[in-house]
């Protein structure tokens, strides 16, 4: 591996769910040998950096996001050999790893709950957050408004109350306790020894609660993430934290601190908005987003997506907003759940090729680390009958053949139906068909994250907005280190011209980066630029 | 379909940059700065409130204004939504200023609007005019709506208007449509309406844009085109209208030539319509017609009577030429009438109109002559109005009003008479 102090800004991520990616014993769910069977194929994509879902002991009732052990491996997965072994591999190819940890709660089967509610003297006790009313912070919200009713649980060993502010089988560990702070670190360091690259901190702003307060974003949660960021560079300087936030992006600012917090966090209300923006054909929703966008410290990077394990969030927007996108996303009722919408980025699209090109464009020039969701980069679907978000953890579609080349197991073993719709099904998207043509999504995604490694500007650069009359033209100069790259966007479903004013940029030459073509030099008048329906372009802007 | 080629290239460059839309709201100007910014901030507040999913233009052609009204409708805005709405706007909030060629005026102004809508493929559209002190956010909603929900293709507004206040409209433009077409449109020659896109299209087909009554009478022309060519028309009750400062009398006989000679043309362009046409429905109306207590317009009778006695005798040649001796008889009798006991009643008044349309239809006189001719005599008509109602509460009054439809639609068997009648056979 290469030393990168700032590799994450320059990564481009690849989220996966082990149980879901390639299963090479033949068991039903996909395991660590399985994946590293895989990492050329990621290789091969062009990723720089791993990000694995939750794969520690657990009873799977949030899928996996309720760890019952943080330092070990759970067993249908493999072991802890076979992890290090993953990592050794995919180090040698140049890829990073990045795992999660969920530091809000633990699963309510893990030992130190069991003991915390076996008896209220155990020393365990003080590691849950307990009541013996369930009218404390009554002014948190609750999150899975689908499941839960309230943020307290009635634990009947105890006879007390417990604080959870996710499903209630996730009761939230109590960070005013400073053995809570010191044990989580001993979880990190066990992993980041091994060679963990970085840490995806699940559900950072609810680890502190206080009353009058909406416990969320609380100045003693960031406390807590100094705490560790501390630890992190005292001992691990090139790993990184990346957390989870999903709030507006002047809250989430906090969570970079002074660059002593997170190295990373998710942007979430600029994902919604890409795609409103393109049902709109108008780029005010990705205008508005990034206006509201407060600078970051140097070091610290946005991260952005489009899809992920979880429903596309409705948090971050506004109720009209909100409405919008539940009628134009969301026709069929069962794609909504809690506050957004379960489907994959191919059938939010319609299948429409040129759109999921735009967005992967948007998502691979925007200022950010870009994150794919496995099976995006071929268009997968999904399964909006399957309950809770599985209907998009369904398995990977390797080939047209048994069981999509997932598994050897027999179907019904599967841990997941397969997508086998005309539209999605395997025998029609999988990897192996989309590998034999030059024009496939698949081989089109290599060549857009060829092109975005190509550079530095996308990854570091900064980013000036254009204004073009059309509002159907989304456009905006990347520039770092005097490289500058031009990115202009029809939003729309049909041609558009736009007039530039690239007047700053007189007496360069737009390069088109994908052919290499270049295009009339920039002069004293506005630049103007003809695009087919939702074409982008991207120039590099060269003194010749 | 009319040329394209009255736009600059400045105004297509703004359309092109606009692109196709869902709702079309015009606003044309000529030299409205004191009103314009309020109507501006109702629109945008209207559009973002009601359309805020849809593609929306605010577009100002203006007849050259030199006092500003293009800066200041393009600088008008609403800053804060949060405080004035429950919503952000969705999309890019699109206004287009531009100055349109040909003769300024508000016919050309509307021709303009009708071509953009025509270009950007509006299915709804509404104008407003830049001078109403009373226009609300509401008003958008009112006149879009219909056409680009429910299917409508021309909506005509109904405002709650000042005591007295549009007499000419109440008292001869609507009757005169609702015995002639048969649609009891109570604003016929409003400012403010709404359209559908394919209505706008329609027009803009029509083979009038460079005739003399586009410099006069669009209004009416468009309201009976879409009458007489089977669109449908609704009404949208907008509330109070309070212009500024109006003036009764002032240009009153430019007006009743403009207006009313619009109208007789129109009667002209449409004969084989209306003559075949009997009865009247009431449209569709949308809005909750809510009332509130408005000022009466202060009307000085004195004035008005003293008028139409001063000019009655001198014109008493020219309406031997347009009036039948009995009406011309009934209508002398007024002059000696004390003030107190001044009247002009529905059955007379009804039967001059009548007598001056088919005059009209005949060119007995010149047609300007005769127009003039008929001002004298609507002001009897508004006196005798102003001195029997004085007291009388607004329900009243609207009984008033829907009794001289009915009498209008009773006595057309006699316009149809007059109008078939060979010219000047049967005075």
């Amino acid at each position: 591996m290469q030393s990168n102090p700032l590799w994450y800004k320059d990564a481009v991520i690849y989220e996966l769910h082990v149980r879901a990616f390639y299963d090479s014993d033949g068991d039903g769910a996909g395991e660590f040998k399985g994946l590293t069977q895989k990492l050329d194929y990621l290789k091969d994509l062009g990723v720089s950096a791993v990000w694995l879902l939750p794969f520690y002991p657990s009873p799977w009732r949030d899928d996996g996001y309720d760890i019952s052990d943080y330092t070990s491996v759970h067993s249908a997965y493999g072991t802890l050999d076979d992890f290090k072994t993953f990592l050794d591999e995919a180090h040698r190819r140049d890829i990073r790893v990045i795992t999660e940890l969920v530091l809000n709660h633990t699963s309510d089967q893990h030992p130190w709950f069991q003991q915390a509610r076996g008896s209220r003297d155990n020393p365990k006790r003080d590691w849950y957050v307990w009541s013996e009313t369930p009218d404390r912070y009554k002014d948190a919200r609750i999150i899975f408004t689908d499941t839960e009713q309230s943020n307290w649980a009635w634990d009947i060993s105890s006879k007390s109350y417990y604080w959870h502010r996710f499903f209630s089988h996730q009761p939230d560990l109590n960070y005013d306790n400073p053995a809570v702070r010191e044990e989580m670190w001993n979880v990190m360091r066990f992993w980041l020894e091994m060679g963990v690259d970085g840490l995806r901190l699940d559900a950072v702003p609810y680890l502190v609660e206080r009353d009058g307060t909406s416990c969320e974003n609380l100045p003693e949660t960031h406390d807590v993430l100094k705490f560790l960021r501390h630890r992190l560079d005292e001992n691990f300087p090139d790993k990184m934290f990346l957390a989870e936030a999903n709030q507006w992006p002047h809250d989430v600012r906090a969570y970079f601190g002074s660059a002593d917090e997170c190295h990373m966090a998710f942007h979430f209300p600029l994902m919604p908005r890409m795609f409103m923006a393109i049902k709109l054909e108008d780029r005010k929703p990705v205008v508005d987003a990034l206006d509201r966008t407060p600078a970051i410290p140097a070091p610290c990077q946005w991260g952005i997506f489009l899809r992920n394990h979880d429903e596309l969030t409705l948090e971050m927007v506004t109720m009209d907003e909100r409405d919008y996108m539940y009628d134009e996303f969301a026709k069929d009722a069962r794609a909504k759940l809690n506050l957004g919408i379960r489907r994959r980025l191919a059938p939010l699209m319609e299948s429409d090729r040129r759109r999921i090109e735009l967005l992967n464009g948007l998502l691979m020039s925007l200022p950010g680390t870009p994150i794919i969701y496995y099976g995006d980069e071929i268009g997968m679907g999904d399964n909006i009958y399957l309950g809770d978000r599985n209907g998009v953890r369904t398995p990977m579609q390797w080939n047209g053949g048994w069981n999509a080349g997932f598994s050897a197991a027999d179907p019904e073993r599967l841990y997941s139906a397969l997508i086998s719709n005309p539209l999605y099904g395997y025998q029609i998207v999988n990897v192996e068909s989309q590998k034999r043509s030059e024009h496939s999504l698949l081989s089109w995604m290599k060549q857009l994250i060829r092109v975005r490694k190509s550079t530095r500007v996308f990854s570091r650069g900064t980013m000036e907005m254009l204004h073009p009359l059309n509002h159907r033209v989304l456009a905006y100069v990347r520039e770092f280190e005097g490289e500058k790259i031009l990115v202009v966007s029809n939003l729309s479903s049909q041609a558009q011209a736009a007039e530039l004013d690239l007047r700053r940029w007189k007496g360069t030459v737009p390069i088109e980066m994908f052919g290499g073509n270049p295009f009339p030099r920039i002069g004293d008048l506005l630049y103007l630029l003809t695009l087919g329906p939702y074409h982008f372009y991207w120039f590099r802007l060269r003194q010749l | 379909m009319a040329e394209t080629a009255q736009l600059s290239d400045e105004f297509i460059r703004q359309l092109s940059a606009v692109g196709e839309v869902d709702v079309l709201v015009g606003i044309p100007t000529f030299n409205n700065k004191d009103t314009i910014e309020r109507v501006v901030r109702a629109v945008q507040i209207g559009l973002t409130k009601y359309f805020h999913r849809d593609r929306c233009v605010l577009i100002n052609p203006d007849g050259g204004s030199t006092d500003g009204t293009p800066e200041i409708f393009k600088n008008a805005s609403v800053s804060d939504f949060e405080i004035m709405l429950t919503s952000n706007p969705l999309r890019t909030f699109h206004r287009v200023s531009a100055p349109y060629h040909g003769i300024p005026g508000k016919e050309t102004a509307l021709r303009t609007l009708f071509v953009a809508a025509d270009l950007l493929r509006a299915k709804a559209c509404a104008i407003l005019s830049p001078t109403s002190l009373s226009v609300t956010p509401e008003w958008v909603e009112s006149l879009v709506r219909p056409a680009y929900r429910e299917n409508f293709d021309f909506v005509a507004p109904l405002y709650q208007r000042q005591k007295f206040d549009g007499l000419l409209v109440k008292g001869l433009l609507s009757p005169v449509v609702r015995a002639a077409y048969g649609a009891r449109i109570r604003e016929p020659v409003a400012g403010d309406f709404g359209l559908s896109g394919k209505l706008a299209r329609h027009f803009l087909d029509k083979n009038i844009w460079d005739q003399d009554m586009t410099t006069f009478g669009l209004e009416i022309w468009m309201t009976t085109t879409a009458i007489v060519d089977g669109f449908k028309i609704s009404e949208s009750f907008l509330g109070p209208r309070i212009q500024p400062a109006p003036q009764f009398g002032q240009d009153l006989p430019g007006t009743i030539r403009q207006v009313v000679g619009a109208l007789f043309k129109c009667l002209e362009m449409h004969e084989s319509y209306w003559l075949a046409h009997s009865g009247s429905e009431a449209l569709p109306t949308f809005g909750f017609q809510y009332d509130v207590a408005l000022e009466p317009l202060k009307l000085s009778t004195k004035t008005i009577l003293d008028n139409f006695r001063s000019n009655i005798d001198q014109l008493v040649p020219v309406l031997e030429s347009i009036l039948t001796p009995a009406t011309l008889v009934d209508i002398r009798k007024m002059i000696d009438l004390p003030d107190k006991q001044f009247r002009c009643a529905d059955e007379l008044w009804v039967k001059t109109i009548y007598e001056f349309a088919a005059a009209y239809h005949h060119s007995a006189i010149n047609r300007d002559h005769l127009l003039q001719a008929l001002t004298p005599l609507y002001r009897a008509r508004v006196s005798s109005f102003i001195l029997e109602n004085a007291k009388a509460p607004a329900a009243k009054l609207e009984q008033k009003f829907e009794d001289l439809g009915q009498e209008f639609e009773r006595q057309k068997p006699y316009l149809i008479d007059r109008w078939t009648a060979k010219a000047g056979g049967d005075r």
